[in-house]
């Protein structure tokens, strides 16, 4: 199985939920980046008299307890959703990928050790692998990325040891190994190569669950450091005042949930696109 | 919608079957209510006064104490009549009150008091009797405290919760159960069943006729029986309120005021807060080493500001270490810390801290960068934005790192941090001693401060008085000079906002005592 | 079959070991102790130590360590230190609202899930499909605190048909339920979906379509039941939720629960509450993980196999 990435993309923009949630994205992660030239007003200096005003021509989305601009705050907060998300997910995926192509090629012991480690935590509820570290770490946006990261390490480590055990009996790997191609050769430029798209995909629906994970453990007070805003962070300290001022909490809310939407929407298109429905989702 | 629940001692197993008790609704306009205790009390453990180290309000309705406390922290009698010190303090001879019996019946005597206070020995809360060496019964109700060195704040430890007083043969017959499946108390409630974290289902004690003097009703409460929820999360609690599924919320947040004053059959009480909080300066680390800087830094926090914009103007400022109800606290008004920017920046140019071009102050190259350490509470957070904000204002950047509260006394402890917001709730000037003594440096003493002349005054006012006024005067000089120092900067002082139903109870318009406790709980009624 | 049972059994033997050394660890990595939630303003430093020397948490790690795992094997999870009730007792406790709060939630998940699976598969790439499954995934992209929220202001504030919060009667179960069952419900739809359109390419559903079996037939009694054995794997696989996954749903709604003790326990530093509620948890996860090993050699004999070489 080959992936043409030109063909692919076509594909994936040709279909309308996929052409949607490329544009989406692409605006938001655009928006993220350029946070410091888009935003209307600063996200962190306050301007107290201006508090919980709702939303008019002035403060599109209304400005929270500290007189701070909604719209800028959850344009920031694209910034540090998103990083904490990408970058937790990057890191699982690569750690994941390196652990179970390990693991599935080599088998044996260190296969016996892995699995056992990799089902156990995978099997944790996601939001308690990550409040506990939180807790051993103290909270802070690197911290809420490493216990994103710990919490999904398995599920990339078990979907690519599968991959790896379903590719290793082709005969196009045993026609390498017979040739003469060590361990290190074979998985990393014919095995992983080939078990890449199913993680790919993977990885993107991860990092929309890395997006709630991350509002969840703002919610407890344990995502990003104040002022830098976060939609986690944001939804959590306007819970207080979700009748005064429902416009703190609802706006970051939808925020999440759209993005969410959006990354699962291009994630089946790539599904779709990639023919591999059936090697992604069931665990 | 009224959800009319019966009582139902919410054990494992019966928590499956709990849908049955819908069918068992009682009849209308019972004198049931259901209150929902301040989410700073969610989760106290047990009713065993003498070993807890956490309460919550149900311990003040299952005990009675000797001595009770009113609202401007003055003493009043109750299961003690009388009690007398001598001058130089002593002994002190206590008078109790006759005809007391605890809800197993068992009478309440001078050989009561004997057996309690014996309890106390290796507990957690011992401490509290440390300056009693012997206790002598004079008759059937009168005992006599022989003293190792005076403790005029003796007073103050039997009017706590934590001396509470519990019937010693049930304490004795029910071991480590005790105050965990069974208190029992001579109180004006009954514990009739305890889900920790959950519930606590208290029935009334019908042969109570022993009410303090702070109570217009010393006969048998009025409410039959009381369920004190636990709920944690703020706005859960609120909209229980609303709906009508509690009748009355301890401490209801600032932020929902608004909502209750528009919803019009809820009724808000407003108590004087136990509460100060406050932002200690680690004076053993760079730059706060240096006074004037740290002088510069505890006038920077506007405590009108915050009153105003993060609390709406619900409470009080702090200007120093303690509550505003306390003698104590009353001091010498040169020594209270005040909003002064201009002194701020003044004292960083005099310390050598000059203005950057980005608005932060450098010395030798340096940036007048900080820490400020808080917990994950909204709250805190809120508070710690805006004094970040202020310290701006004088060209300090405050770094905040949020912590959990375990995590953040271990830190303390090591030594790492340089400020911090945090509070306390606590109504007594010995607070002085917990968070500013030498003995314990890192935590409680986050300011880590430990000068002779402080442990002088430190002895002084927590050994070296005799009578109460002696202690009043003593702490005050030791608030003083704790203030001189600039060993934190005070912030804020909340109130306890009490919202309850005004269509379902009766609630006497003046509150007796430091909180909504046994003495005005006796004086409530469900409306017919 | 049962000798492979008694061999994924026994293989459990040196996880569990290797389980409670790591979940002890963890415990004890985390700074703070459980000391300074017991004293109170006032103690006495001395009074500190003493504390922590009637805990034991003064000897070496080790000794604590080998300590506890002897009491475990005697059957004793020992006491809470903070809470102070016997750690068994506690979970006894809060096992059943887990366990009925997860498993109601659990069936919710399962069946919408299915249902909105199997008919998606059978309307596969329609409109119908895609609303479905947009549907499904809706709740699925909220966070959980957040949907609680919302159905409380719906169900229980405007509508009052639900008490708000709580953990009695059958009524209060029914938002927490639908709470944590909307999260869950996407996942369960797609395995089910994608099993079933799997499986209806397979051969000898071809062959039922040309014997000329009725369509509802085939879908229902042959695709549908065949589609269940990897949904019914993935639920094995996710006890861990059913036990734990609820502690913000627990919060929001002022349920007791496992996940909340835990995280109580945690934030208490609450050590030996900690361990007994993550042994509890693991072996739970990692019977769960057993069982649904059982489940999918049962019915793919490789998998056996495998475990022989």
């Amino acid at each position: 199985m080959t992936v043409n990435a030109d063909s692919t993309f076509y594909r994936v923009v040709a279909s309308p939920g996929g052409a949607i949630a490329t544009v989406f994205l692409a605006t938001v992660i655009f928006v993220a980046i350029f946070a410091d030239w888009l935003a209307p007003y600063s996200f962190e200096i306050q301007n107290l008299p201006m508090a919980n005003t709702p939303p008019s021509v002035a403060h599109w989305l209304g400005t929270d307890e500290f007189g701070r601009d909604v719209l800028s705050r959850i344009i920031h907060g694209a910034r540090t959703s998103l990083k904490v998300s990408v970058v937790a997910i990057s890191v699982s995926v690569c750690v994941g990928m390196f652990l179970g192509a390990m693991s599935g090629y080599l088998g044996g012991i260190f296969d016996r050790i892995v699995t056992a480690v990799v089902d156990l935590t995978w099997s944790f509820p996601e939001i308690l692998i990550a409040l506990i570290f939180v807790a051993i770490v103290g909270a802070g946006m690197y911290s809420t990325m490493m216990a994103i990261g710990i919490a999904y390490l398995a599920q990339f480590t078990r979907l690519t040891r599968a991959q790896i055990l379903s590719l290793k009996n082709e005969t196009y790997v045993e026609a390498t190994v017979s040739l003469g191609a060590g361990p290190r050769h074979v998985v990393f430029a014919h095995l992983l190569p080939n078990a890449l798209p199913p993680i790919i995909v993977a990885a993107m629906l991860a990092t929309g669950d890395g997006i709630i994970l991350e509002a969840t453990l703002g919610f407890f007070g344990l995502g990003a450091q104040p002022p830098i805003p976060s939609w986690g962070g944001m939804m959590s300290n306007g819970t207080a005042q979700i009748f005064t001022a429902p416009w703190i909490i609802i706006f970051p809310g939808l925020m999440v949930a759209l993005s969410v939407i959006a990354i699962n929407m291009l994630g089946d298109s790539l599904i779709r696109a990639l023919d591999i429905r059936s090697q992604v989702r069931p665990a | 919608m009224n959800y009319i629940r019966k009582t139902l001692n919410s054990t494992a197993s019966l928590a499956l079957v709990g849908g049955l008790s819908f069918a068992l609704a009682p009849a209308a306009f019972a004198q049931e209510a259901t209150f929902v205790i301040a989410s700073s009390a969610v989760g106290a453990p047990s009713y065993y006064p003498v070993k807890a180290t956490m309460l919550n309000v149900s311990n003040y309705l299952i005990y009675d104490r000797l001595i009770e406390q009113d609202e401007k922290q003055q003493f009043h009698p109750h299961l003690a009549e009388s009690w007398d010190a001598a001058p130089d303090g002593m002994s002190w001879v206590f008078k109790l009150r006759q005809g007391v019996k605890f809800h197993d019946g068992e009478p309440f005597n001078a050989q009561t008091i004997v057996d309690w206070l014996a309890l106390f020995q290796g507990t957690e809360n011992q401490f509290m009797i440390d300056a009693i060496d012997k206790i002598e019964m004079v008759d059937d109700h009168t005992v006599k405290l022989l003293m190792k060195q005076p403790d005029p704040n003796l007073l103050f430890n039997f009017s706590s919760s934590f001396m509470g007083v519990p019937s010693p043969k049930a304490v004795k017959e029910l071991g480590d159960d005790y105050g965990i499946t069974t208190a029992v108390g001579t109180g004006p409630y009954k514990l009739e069943s305890f889900a920790v974290g959950q519930e606590t289902v208290l029935t009334r004690n019908d042969d109570y006729t022993w009410g303090s003097e702070l109570s217009q009703n010393q006969g048998p409460a009025k409410i039959q029986t009381l369920t004190m929820r636990e709920i944690p999360e703020q706005s859960t609690a609120f909209l229980e309120l609303k709906t009508g599924g509690i009748d009355l919320l301890y401490d209801v947040p600032t932020d929902f005021l608004p909502q209750i004053k528009a919803t019009p059959n809820l009724e808000t009480l407003s108590l004087p807060g136990l509460v100060v909080m406050y932002m200690p300066i680690n004076t053993s680390v760079e730059p706060f080493t240096d006074v004037r800087v740290r002088e510069a830094t505890a006038l920077a926090v506007n405590q009108k500001e915050i009153l105003d914009n993060i609390y709406k103007g619900v409470g009080a400022e702090a200007h120093n270490f303690l509550i505003s109800s306390l003698a104590e606290a009353n001091v010498d008004p040169k020594y209270n810390i005040s909003y002064d920017p201009a002194k701020a920046n003044t004292l960083l140019d005099e310390a050598g801290w000059t203005m950057g071009p980005d608005g932060v102050r450098q010395k030798d190259g340096k940036p007048l960068s900080v820490t400020l350490w808080t917990q994950g509470d909204t709250e805190f957070k809120r508070v710690s934005e805006a004094v970040q904000a202020q310290l701006k204002a004088i060209g300090m950047q405050a770094e905040i790192t949020v912590y959990d509260s375990s995590t953040i006394r271990d830190l303390y402890k090591k030594n790492q941090h340089q400020l911090a917001v945090r509070s306390y709730d606590w109504a007594n000037a010995d607070i002085l001693d917990w968070f500013f003594s030498g003995k314990r440096l890192g935590y409680p003493n986050i300011s880590m401060w430990n000068d002779p002349k402080s442990e002088e005054l430190n002895q002084k006012a927590m050994t070296g008085s005799r009578t109460w006024e002696e202690r009043v005067a003593n702490f005050k000089t030791y608030h003083e000079h704790i203030l001189s120092q600039w060993l934190f900067a005070p912030i804020y002082q909340p109130v306890q906002n009490i919202s309850y139903n005004k269509d379902k109870l009766r609630v006497p318009a003046e509150i007796r005592g430091p909180g909504l406790r046994g003495q005005t709980i006796l004086d409530m009624e469900v409306m017919e | 079959m049962l000798g492979f049972a008694a061999k994924r059994l026994l293989l459990l033997l040196p996880v569990f070991f290797a389980v409670s050394l790591i979940i002890f660890l963890i415990v004890h990595l985390v700074p703070g102790d459980p000391i300074d939630n017991l004293i109170r303003i006032g103690a006495t430093p001395q009074q500190r130590a003493e504390l922590a020397a009637k805990y034991g948490l003064d000897k070496p790690l080790f000794e604590q360590y080998f300590l506890w795992l002897a009491n475990l094997f005697k059957g004793d999870l020992g006491d809470a230190i903070v809470v102070r009730r016997p750690v068994a007792t506690l979970i006894a406790q809060n096992l059943p609202y887990s366990l009925t709060l997860g498993s109601l939630a659990l069936l919710f998940s399962t069946f919408v899930g299915v249902s909105a699976g199997a008919t998606a598969a059978v309307h596969r790439d329609s409109l119908v499909d895609r609303g479905i499954m947009g549907l499904v995934l809706l709740g699925s992209t909220i966070p959980g605190f957040w949907i609680g929220l919302l159905l409380i202001l719906a169900f229980a504030v405007q509508l009052g048909w639900f008490p708000v919060s709580g953990a009695r009667g059958w009524s209060s179960l029914v938002l927490p339920v639908l709470t944590i069952g909307l999260g869950g419900t996407a996942l369960i739809a797609r395995v089910t979906r994608v099993a079933m359109i799997d499986i209806s390419q397979k051969d000898f559903i071809l062959l039922l379509h040309a014997k000329g079996l009725p369509n509802w037939r085939i879908q229902i009694f042959h695709i549908l039941r065949h589609a269940l054995i990897p949904v019914i794997t993935v639920l094995a696989l996710r006890i861990g939720w059913i036990l734990g996954g609820a502690v913000t749903v627990e919060f929001v709604f002022a349920r007791p629960g496992l996940g909340t003790l835990l995280i109580k326990a945690l934030n208490q530093r609450d050590y030996p509450l900690v361990q007994g509620c993550l042994l509890m948890l693991a072996i739970a996860v990692m019977l769960g993980t057993l069982i649904g090993d059982l489940l999918q050699a049962a019915m793919d004999p490789r998998s056996r196999d495998a475990l022989k070489s």
